[in-house]
């Protein structure tokens, strides 16, 4: 399973919208317990409809709050807590006013004891649990770090690579060979620009209008020369602002791209041909 | 205060931690309450229900299940959407639409909430008409998601993407305020 593309498929925002029917939710947690990444979104998701809900809050009126406030009253002095530790202890410490006797003092010593004890406990757990929860946030914190060293990682790569175009293509000797789409029948306003070093022979590529493709096909580009046309590489039309680097063409006196089939073909499809230009 | 402190107060029943909790999420509660009912009368009731709801049933409370708040969110959001679907709730309100509370409430009510929150409208308004609509069936109407899917006949993928995309706009702008 792709955690990344669970993550975004907006399953987790419906969990938390509680808008899951059982089963659903079931798979949710099962997936947040596995993967720590699916756990940290919906804190992030949680944590987002909190802000969203905070800001965009109305503060109810003075006059509910007073009711409010009232029923807690109520309710908290009708609520009995669950028969435990405290109770019987307290009786017991209150026989100490008045004469006590010598089994008893021990007693109480006793009880005094029990309960610095029982404090001390309950003041180790919530020591342990504060420690606890500032370790996962730390943890936290260092995957959030990770992941953005990684996408500066990746954009270091990104800006190397168009320095390392952009400089070629200033050095370097490149002429400017327009392809249009004019007059043929594929894209009537198709543009790409192709340009040529024909000393270093380097052949780069700017899509300027370009359709979009079905996935089983590619455009390829051809530099037709002595030898009749030679397949010089794949253009992404996708990539619109980005030099393109292709092969090496040694001689060309025209440049064209074809549709073929995904992954380019030997000999070019005449008929599916989009944009042509001569190299003046 | 940290969350488990907070949890273990209410669940003592410790009536200054219920009123802490009540200075802290009363804002965001009712907040997602009056998304829902305009009235703000029957909201508030609404509200106070929900509320007390909350601090008797806090044993119910799965902290493995979500966070304090998201649980408080929807018992306080279903206690809305029961109440909209209730006989006496539609004979009273109509003719209420979103666009009504979006655009209409906050002339209607004056000026305090606009002072202390940013309103709906302001909220919404860097969402495109997509996720707009979307929100608007789901966290305002309280459709739930397969609802809308079905109702404006659109993928439910189409429906989930939406909601993501949307609250991650709404993220944004709920922290630049």
């Amino acid at each position: 399973m792709d955690i990344q593309e669970y993550i975004s498929s907006g399953k987790l925002e419906l969990f938390v919208l509680g808008d899951l029917n059982e089963t659903e939710q079931q798979e949710v947690l099962a997936m947040a317990k596995k993967y720590p990444e699916i756990d940290q979104e919906i804190a992030a998701i949680e944590e987002a409809m909190l802000a969203i809900d905070q800001a965009s809050g109305v503060t109810p009126s003075n006059e509910v709050k007073n009711k409010v406030f009232d029923s807690l009253e109520s309710e908290n002095q009708k609520y009995t807590p669950p028969a435990s530790k405290g109770g019987p202890l307290q009786k017991e410490v209150k026989l100490e006013p008045g004469g006590v006797p010598v089994s008893n003092a021990w007693k109480t010593f006793a009880v005094a004891a029990s309960v610095v004890a029982l404090l001390s406990l309950s003041a180790a757990i919530y020591y342990a649990n504060q420690y606890f929860d500032v370790e996962q946030r730390f943890e936290i914190a260092l995957q959030r770090n990770a992941v953005l060293a990684e996408e500066m990682q990746t954009n270091q790569v990104k800006m190397n690579a168009l320095d390392t175009e952009m400089e070629k293509f200033i050095t370097g000797n490149f002429d400017k060979i327009p392809m249009k789409g004019e007059g043929l029948p594929m894209q009537e306003d198709a543009l790409v620009n192709v340009f040529w070093d024909k000393n270093s022979k380097e052949v780069l590529l700017a899509v300027d209008q370009l359709a979009k493709l079905d996935p089983d096909n590619d455009y390829q580009l051809w530099a037709i020369g002595d030898e009749g046309p030679v397949g010089i590489g794949l253009v992404d039309p996708a990539n619109i602002l980005g030099l393109q680097t292709m092969n090496l063409a040694s001689s060309a006196q025209a440049f064209a791209i074809t549709i073929e089939p995904k992954g380019g073909s030997e000999s070019p499809t005449l008929e599916k041909l989009v944009v042509l230009g001569e190299v003046s | 205060m940290e969350e488990q402190a907070l949890i273990e107060g209410l669940r003592a029943r410790n009536k200054q931690v219920q009123e802490y909790l009540y200075e802290k999420y009363s804002r965001a509660l009712f907040g997602v309450i009056s998304r829902i009912i305009f009235d703000r009368e029957i909201a508030e009731e609404v509200f106070h229900d929900g509320f007390m709801k909350i601090i008797k049933k806090i044993d119910n409370y799965d902290e493995s299940k979500g966070r304090l708040y998201t649980w408080m969110a929807n018992i306080c959001r279903n206690s809305a959407i029961d109440k909209t679907r209730s006989k006496e709730f539609s004979k009273r309100n109509k003719t209420n639409t979103i666009d009504a509370y979006v655009y209409g409430m906050e002339s209607e009510t004056g000026t305090a909430e606009a002072v202390d929150g940013i309103g709906v409208k302001e909220l919404m308004e860097d969402l495109n008409d997509e996720q707009r609509f979307v929100m608007e069936c789901i966290y305002f109407k309280g459709y739930t998601h397969t609802e809308v899917a079905e109702e404006y006949s659109l993928p439910l993928g189409t429906v989930k993407s939406r909601i993501r995309s949307a609250i991650k706009v709404l993220k944004k702008k709920a922290d630049k305020i």
